[in-house]
């Protein structure tokens, strides 16, 4: 049952099955509806019901948007009859600025986490400026990895270049992360000892330092009021390698060790000219020269080309983990022959659709979220939050970013402080709120594996925590409406269900929430009581 | 569901585990169902039945005013040494309680370990491991809360009053992560709830219609466990009065010592005695770079009152057996005394102590040169510590956690348990 492989032979019987969606057959989304329901068959799963167009609805909204829904986008979406509503909606969102800035925190976060290792790498608005505008103007992939990976410029101006500055003087922890995040391989093994069980030696993990350990941060001083940093390299200089950690001794001396490349050949070299004098330190204040020969750069060049093994193949499970729940290979950073995928072709096809496609993540992405997997129900009897053959709608904490710009909305914060009048406030910054007791509480929902950790702290704050201050009592927000409304109460019970859950309520709900506004007794508390329950409860808590 | 039912309903934790450690079989459990649900370890909870107290000197304390005298040598710094009541061992004359406590304490004077600095040091002493921006190693007061504590508990598991360390519960989860009182033991923002106990109760009846709607047409995990931890942060509105230890302190407040740190050592006890697995508590100041002698005067009689009172009052109320108190800081301090009569940060030869469960009294462990800058016998590194004080808590320090695919020992490999001072 555990097995993760499948047999080929019967994905043509399965193709037949199922044909609702008007899609062309050369399109990817029917192979991967292909692919994935031969995997239901072989391995006799039952899937989920599709899912309803509200479950839909938020669904992709906080997919591709990091926000649920306004009350007029879902009114609109609920009541449109049109059959292709689904992929008009999906177009829509992949051109709205939203895309963009949420695709730029998820990846953001992917490179930094939550509590990146100092040299100010937590204040790195350039970066994240940058990132997002490489979104916004459809920069392939693989283009802005290397912009990251060549890093040039600084870090205010053209951001790229502060990845780098978390691994300052740590060529060993760049070599991990790099290879982790941009290749899906799992290296750190090899830094104190051949890998175990994979073919990784010692001597790939610091052939692949090599392209590192001359690179230097250099602050170069204070750039539009930021502190900013460039990364240099030095000419000379390589990694020392002293062998397996158990038999080193104290005072030993390494043996340098010349770059090479992951699984290939030495990084063949230009000769040195013989005057080359490295300064010990690159100087404070201005931009490092570049080096001769950029070791750096033919590392970029080479992670980033199509015809690397490793970095098609990690960004397409990344992007499908994304939207599905877990990758093909699961965890996405260990695409290890150990780790083998579950549906071994579909990843190949995603891949080799990606570099076909100049690593155009906005296409992937759309195909993806049309497909009627992506489309299942999240309701049904499987307990698991990722199910294995992807037979049922994954669930996801929704991130401390989703969370509080839902609230935000749910609550009608917004509309009342657009109705105020007042200067629009900073994504994060709103006024009475802590944006750090978010980060403190909701900031790493998950274990790494996709996992949710989902402690009794966070509870402490929703249901204590200023979550309460975002219930906007202010004119224009839907604690007002309730409170004003001529409307009868089913119908504001409606525009509440629609405003927080991005859904109409059924005839229980109606009833239920209809007698609890209308008793005489604590008009207030009540209606407060009624918005907190929506914005807390795990219909909210989880994208599914 | 439980939360509604009053706290003296619960099942007392302590008793429950005393029952099951009469009938000391699986079977017998059986009728608990979920109690022991943590990987149905059932067979094991006989020897899991601890608690930890720790006692953090934040800023590294000096081994030379405490447990390692170098009285004569120009190392040794102003203080004299006194007799304590092992006969063999001398303290400093700045513990006059802990020297008569001696019989209880396994000291180990040989301590040998890597991270110089304070951030590396705290994070090093809480997890045992350094500090990589690839694994997230999880604290020592995670790893007892997760092997230890009782997840049907109301009562967090991991405690920390006023105490330093910020890797928290790492690769082994958010519900192990400590729980922080503020510094004077109390609890902490957003604990309360600032609703009439009639009007959280409607409240808690609108959301609890919406989650079993939810919870029966949608069965994943996630939303289970978003449930229970609901039900968890409701229930510590149960047992809130642990926390309230103002009359407690009215009586053993000179006992303790009349101070922060005693409020906070007797707090722990509270807490203990009560079912928390673990609770750490901090004392800061101890970074004497200069005027160490000073700042070691007015810092170490308040711990040492303290510590005394809290090995007593848990000896007298039999939690001393089953309660490991560890006391350390993050480094220790240099044998040199700068030109600012202070000492700086020093990992080659430094001391912690041990005691209660899982440990011999009266020992003192490894030894250091004639000047205190090396140790001379027996060195005990982070990963030896780390390995000995879980096997004294009954926990296998082989154990492992997942950092994705990569096995993580609770404590490094390659270490060795310091077996002599294992009861």
């Amino acid at each position: 049952m555990k097995s993760f492989h499948f047999v080929a032979g019967f994905v043509c019987v399965a193709a037949v099955a199922a044909s609702t969606v008007v899609a062309d057959a050369d399109e990817l989304r029917a192979s991967i509806d292909q692919r994935i329901e031969a995997a239901w068959q072989v391995n006799k799963v039952k899937q989920a019901e599709p899912a309803t167009d509200a479950e839909f609805l938020r669904r992709v909204f906080l997919d591709l948007h990091g926000v649920i829904p306004s009350r007029e986008e879902a009114a609109a979406f609920l009541d449109d009859a049109s059959p292709d509503k689904r992929s008009k909606l999906i177009d829509t969102l992949l051109e709205h600025p939203r895309f963009a800035i949420h695709q730029s925190d998820v990846w953001d976060l992917i490179y930094f986490t939550r509590n990146p290792p100092g040299y100010d790498t937590d204040k790195r608005q350039g970066f994240q400026n940058w990132l997002r505008e490489q979104f916004e103007n459809d920069v392939p992939y693989n283009e802005w990895v290397k912009s990251i990976l060549r890093a040039e410029g600084d870090t205010v101006k053209n951001g790229s270049p502060m990845f780098y500055v978390m691994y300052k003087s740590q060529p060993e922890d760049a070599t991990e992360a790099i290879t982790q995040k941009f290749l899906g391989i799992q290296l750190q093994c090899a830094r104190c000892h051949d890998h175990p069980f994979e073919e990784w030696k010692q001597t790939d993990f610091y052939g692949f330092a090599g392209f590192l350990s001359r690179l230097q941060v250099v602050d170069v001083g204070t750039v539009d009021k930021q502190k900013a940093y460039a990364i240099g390299e030095m000419n000379t200089g390589d990694v020392l390698f002293t062998g397996p950690v158990t038999e080193q001794k104290r005072g030993q001396k390494g043996e340098p060790v010349k770059p090479k490349f992951l699984g290939g050949d030495p990084l063949v070299e230009p000769e040195l000219p013989e005057d080359v004098k490295d300064p010990r330190n690159f100087p404070n204040g201005k931009q490092p020269p570049a080096p001769h020969f950029s070791r750096k750069n033919a590392l970029a060049d080479w992670i980033t080309s199509p015809d690397n093994p490793y970095f098609a193949r990690a960004a397409a499970n990344r992007i499908w983990a994304q939207f599905m729940g877990k990758g093909i290979v699961h965890p996405v950073d260990n695409l290890s022959p150990a780790n083998p995928p579950c549906h071994p072709e579909l990843l190949d096809e995603l891949s080799k659709e990606l570099v076909a496609h100049k690593f155009d993540l906005k296409w992937l992405i759309r195909e993806i979220v049309n497909s009627r997997a992506y489309q299942l129900s999240a309701s049904g009897d499987n307990t698991e939050a990722m199910p294995l053959w992807f037979e049922r709608a994954r669930y996801r904490p929704l991130s401390a970013e989703e969370l509080f710009e839902s609230w935000l909305l749910a609550s009608g914060y917004q509309d009342a402080h657009k109705a105020s009048g007042k200067e629009p406030e900073d994504r994060f910054n709103v006024r009475g709120f802590t944006w750090d007791y978010m980060r403190r509480f909701f900031g790493r929902p998950n274990d790494g594996m996709g996992n949710f950790q989902g402690g009794m702290q966070e509870h402490l704050y929703l249901n204590n925590g200023q979550i309460h201050q975002l219930i906007s009592k202010d004119k224009g927000s839907l604690y007002d409406y309730l409170a004003t409304s001529e409307s009868p109460m089913e119908e504001r019970v409606e525009r509440l269900f629609l405003q927080v859950l991005s859904r109409k309520p059924d005839a229980e709900e109606t009833a239920q929430f209809v007698t609890h506004l209308s008793a005489e007794d604590d008009q207030r508390n009540r209606i407060h009581e009624a918005i907190w329950t929506l914005m807390s409860c795990s219909e909210f808590r989880f994208n599914h | 569901m439980n939360s509604n039912c009053p706290i003296n309903e619960h099942l007392n934790r302590r008793s429950l585990l005393k029952s099951s450690l009469v009938t000391a079989s699986g079977a017998s459990l059986m009728n608990w169902g979920g109690l022991f649900s943590s990987d149905a370890h059932a067979a094991e909870a006989g020897k899991k039945n601890k608690h930890c107290i720790l006692i953090w000197l934040n800023g590294g304390c000096s081994q030379f005013e405490t447990f390692d005298m170098k009285i004569g040598r120009p190392t040794g710094g102003l203080f004299r040494d006194i007799s304590t009541n092992t006969g063999e061992s001398r303290v400093c004359e700045l513990m006059p309680n802990i020297a008569q406590r001696m019989d209880k304490l396994a000291v180990i004077r040989s301590m040998k370990t890597s991270q110089i600095d304070h951030p590396g040091g705290i994070y090093l002493m809480h997890t045992g491991y350094q500090e990589t921006a690839a694994v997230r190693f999880p604290e020592i007061g995670a790893i007892v809360a997760k092997y230890c504590g009782e997840k049907k508990s109301d009562l967090p598991n991991f405690v920390k009053i006023s105490s330093n360390g910020n890797a928290g519960a790492g690769i082994i989860g958010p519900q192990y992560s400590p729980f922080s009182l503020d510094k004077d033991g109390r609890l902490p923002t957003f604990s309360e709830s600032y609703l009439a106990t009639p009007i959280e109760t409607r409240r808690h009846g609108l959301r609890d219609f919406m989650e079993e709607r939810y919870a029966k047409a949608h069965k994943a995990e996630p939303a289970r466990m978003h449930r229970e931890s609901y039900d968890r942060a409701r229930r510590l509105q149960n047992v809130r009065q642990a926390f309230d230890v103002d009359s407690e302190w009215e009586k053993y407040r000179d006992r303790y010592g009349n101070s922060k740190l005693g409020r906070r050592l007797m707090t722990a006890r509270c807490l203990v005695e009560a079912g928390v697995s673990f609770v750490e508590v901090g004392q800061s100041g101890y970074d004497t770079h200069a005027d160490n002698f000073e700042g070691h005067k007015s810092l170490v009689p308040t711990m040492d009152i303290g510590w005394a009172a809290l090995l007593d009052d848990l000896s007298e109320r039999g939690l001393l057996q089953d309660t490991l108190v560890v006391w350390m800081g993050e480094i220790g301090r240099t044998p040199r005394i700068n030109n600012r009569s202070g000492r700086d940060h020093y990992v080659r030869s430094w001391s912690t102590a041990l005691a209660g469960a899982g440990v011999k009294g009266g020992i003192v462990y490894g030894e250091s040169d004639k000047d205190g800058i090396d140790v001379k016998d027996k060195p005990v590194t982070e990963g030896d510590f780390f390995g000995t004080v879980y096997t004294a808590l009954g926990i296998n320090p082989l154990e492992e956690n997942y950092a994705g695919v990569r096995p993580i020992p609770l404590a490094p490999f390659g270490h060795t348990v310091v077996k002599e001072i294992l009861a």
